[in-house]
């Protein structure tokens, strides 16, 4: 594009990126930031938020990431914190009003309108000074429309909010190339590595009458033949059998099939498997996360060994004879006889296989990635491993994972090395990133063009040092660079947490059982919504 | 069963499209018009769509044709009423009608492609064209070597034209009219005769810039061509 002077452009309108009043990015991982540079750099806009005027489109970011958006502080004019679907209306209006009374007092005119609007956080309007050890001394407001903390924005009920019912359909294949039915947000399990878990909090459930008309309505619009059941935890939806079953009754006629992207351990979810599968059959995958008891009971990940045992086995009485195993290395007190225990559970599904079928013939994969502390975690003063450390306990569960049955799939260290860096990074990353994508980095979530070299030039050239950022413990009382960015959970309940996972204490679930105290439903003024409890 | 066989277009707006992205786009067009099609039975189900022919990316098409297997028959104005208001930019419905009974798949009976290419001159003198074009029209044999991910293929060309190549000169650039047999062992894709054109006969134009339209495909039996839904 750059050879044939082609500047980007919209793939819906063919208009070029620039002569829009807003571009949005949805920043939903960390290695995806020089692809980001490297798009407003194709579309003409400059990249530095500070050498775009008011006749430069307002660069905004949302997604995950933007709870630590301190990384690509220099970039973006603002960052949104929490869900779009009302923040973005606010903001719509505040810039049209703006353009329709002649961009009054300029640039720095409409990021202080947008300043002033719920969850909207406009890095350039605050200052960070340093301790000399490098961690963050101060985060302040230099301008009184910026208040001192950003609280994320959430939907009240999910229920009454309007949806997308026609989404583009486009003509190549995309990932997720189907419906996706968002069945509600929110988790409450409380996972202690999970960051999605704490960021989109509470739980709020849409009524299963919605779902299925809003389900209607896509397949209608949208000519899809798959529907999706989405949430961070599926499973857990309090309707769910029902649901399921009336999707199927009104839509198999035509040929759309249900499916669920993951699944809880345990039988219940394997009976649900086997009835959405009467349509389009595919394989089963489960998520212990951790190889042993401990280690779950550290991570808080609800799970015991008995549980995937009785999910495998109904698996395999119910026909299925490949599982894929995901977990993560890496995670705060592992020792080596945890990383084996990740071997002892995929042996252990062979042989529930043989036992049940009277031959073998299971295929087990296990996928192990590189656990990444995340931001607004009871894990985020947690050090990273480093790379050598992940690469010897990914050698040590190789060692021992030799069968032909078992497929061992692992994530490259140093690629979550660079995840961690700009996970918990501060603004003065921003430079790297630039150095890192003028010096040619692109897809670095793609290991086909990560190039590490590249990264750990420019993290020199700027004299900057990723494993202050990735692999440091940090102190309880040490100023995070996201601590004016709340998601309404404390940092108080955060610390409580990573001490009880040290202690090997388990959390339960809000939802239904004690408020563990996070903070969130008082200080946002939300709640839960359980139909199925509250039927 | 009754089947719908539709006369479709590829359009400029879709053209870097690939096949089964265009029979993406029909199938879910067919499921947004609520036309009662058939699925096919097993763990799988597909719907039972069959095309004439595949299109290559960067190919349109004001010619294609698509047989549609129904559960049941919707009145035809109605079905092209609702299919045409589900279709994206790109595909116009341009015949239809139904089918009774067992008949062939199209991609068996549909033996002659005929194609429009346009492509910029790189000399002033028609002449040059003029006389290439011949020279090719009048050859006994062309040999054009095919290479694949599998390896190289020697193809001969002439025994797949059934018509001499036309030509029609336009602003800058030439209109080059084919007629390319498909038959049951193969058949040869009109940039590949382009390819050969130049490659063996000096034909002066920008190959990198040529456009392809295909204009028609038929049943032929030499003396007589017609379209799949004027059978």
């Amino acid at each position: 594009m750059r050879e044939r002077n082609i500047p980007l452009y919209t793939l819906e309108s063919l208009k070029p990126v620039k002569e829009f009043d807003i571009v949005g990015f949805s920043l939903q991982y960390e290695m995806s930031y020089s692809n980001v540079l490297n798009m407003l750099d194709l579309a003409r806009i400059p990249l530095l938020t500070v050498e775009r005027d008011e006749n430069m489109p307002i660069i905004i970011g949302g997604g995950p990431c933007t709870f630590n958006g301190e990384p690509v502080a220099d970039f973006f004019d603002c960052l949104v914190l929490g869900e779009g679907e009302e923040v973005m209306e606010d903001i719509v209006a505040a810039v049209a009003a703006w353009k329709k009374l002649g961009k009054v007092d300029g640039k720095s005119g409409i990021l202080k309108k947008l300043a002033q609007i719920g969850g909207v956080y406009v890095p350039s309007l605050y200052d960070v000074t340093y301790h000399e050890d490098g961690t963050v001394a101060n985060v302040a407001p230099n301008s009184p429309e910026a208040p001192a903390v950003v609280t994320k924005r959430v939907v009240k009920d999910l229920n009454t909010v309007g949806y997308a019912t026609k989404p583009i359909v486009p003509f190549l294949d995309i990932v997720h190339d189907r419906i996706m039915l968002e069945l509600f947000r929110g988790c409450t399990r409380g996972c202690r590595f999970c960051q999605a878990g704490v960021l989109y909090r509470p739980v709020r459930e849409r009524r299963p009458e919605v779902l299925l008309k809003m389900a209607k309505e896509m397949v209608d619009s949208t000519g899809y033949n798959e529907i999706s059941l989405t949430s961070l935890s599926s499973a857990d939806y309090s309707c769910l059998p029902g649901l399921v079953d009336s999707l199927m009754d009104e839509l198999k006629e035509q040929g759309v099939s249900v499916s669920l992207p993951s699944l809880r351990i345990d039988s219940f979810s394997i009976d649900l498997a086997q009835k959405v599968q009467q349509v389009r059959k595919s394989g089963l995958t489960f998520a212990p996360e951790a190889g042993s008891q401990r280690l779950r009971d550290v991570i808080n990940k609800g799970v015991t060994q008995k549980n995937l045992e009785d999910a495998v086995t109904a698996a395999f009485q119910a026909g299925w004879s490949s599982v894929k195993l995901y977990f993560m290395m890496g995670l705060p007190t592992e020792t080596d006889e945890d990383v084996l225990g990740i071997a002892d559970l995929a042996y252990k599904v062979l042989d529930l296989y043989k036992e049940i079928k009277g031959r073998r013939g299971a295929k087990v994969t296990v996928s192990v990635s590189c656990f990444v502390p995340k931001p607004h975690t009871p894990f985020q003063w947690f050090g990273q491993n480093i790379a050598g450390e992940f690469e010897r306990k990914q050698q040590l569960l190789k060692a021992r994972l030799r069968d032909k049955n078992i497929t061992f799939n692992w994530h490259d260290a140093r690629t979550s090395f660079l995840e961690g860096a700009f996970a918990r990074g501060d603004r003065r990353l921003g430079q790297v990133l630039l150095k890192a994508w003028q010096n040619g980095a692109r897809f670095d979530g793609w290991s086909e063009y990560f190039k590490y070299d590249v990264w750990m030039d420019a993290f020199k050239t700027c004299g900057m040092d990723p494993y202050f950022y990735a692999t440091r413990d940090r102190n309880f009382d040490e100023i995070m660079p996201w601590d004016h960015l709340s998601s309404g959970a404390s940092k108080e309940f955060l610390q409580r947490e990573y001490e009880q996972a040290v202690t090997e204490q388990l959390t339960s679930d809000c939802r239904r059982e004690n408020c563990s105290a996070c903070g969130v439903c008082p200080g946002l003024g939300v709640e839960v919504l359980d139909w199925g409890n509250k039927a | 069963m009754a089947k719908l066989r539709l006369e479709i277009t590829k359009g400029e707006e879709i053209r870097y499209i690939s096949h089964l992205d265009y029979a993406s786009a029909m199938e879910r067009a067919i499921i947004r018009a609520k036309i009662p099609v058939a699925y096919s039975e097993g763990f799988n189900p597909h719907m039972k769509l069959s095309f004439a022919s595949a299109l290559a990316v960067g190919v349109t098409s004001q010619a294609e044709y698509v047989d549609i297997e129904c559960k049941e028959e919707v009145d035809l104005s109605q079905a092209i009423k609702r299919l045409t208001a589900a279709l994206p930019l790109g595909i116009l419905i341009k015949g239809a009608k139904y089918i009774q009974g067992n008949v062939p798949a199209l991609m068996a009976i549909v033996n002659l492609a005929t194609y429009d290419v346009t492509v910029p001159l790189l000399a002033e003198d028609i002449g040059i064209i003029e006389d290439s074009i011949r020279w090719f029209n009048e050859a006994e044999t062309v040999s054009y070597v095919r290479e694949s991910p599998k390896g190289k293929k020697e193809i001969e060309v002439k025994q797949y034209m059934a018509k001499a190549v036309k030509i029609v000169p336009l602003e800058k650039a030439v209109r080059l009219m084919l007629e390319i047999k498909i038959t049951p062992t193969g058949s040869i894709k009109p940039g590949e005769v382009v390819v050969a054109l130049v490659g063996m006969f000096d034909l002066p134009v920008d190959i990198d810039n040529l456009l392809i339209h295909r204009t028609g495909l038929y049943i032929s039996d030499g003396n007589v061509q017609v379209s799949p839904v004027e059978l």
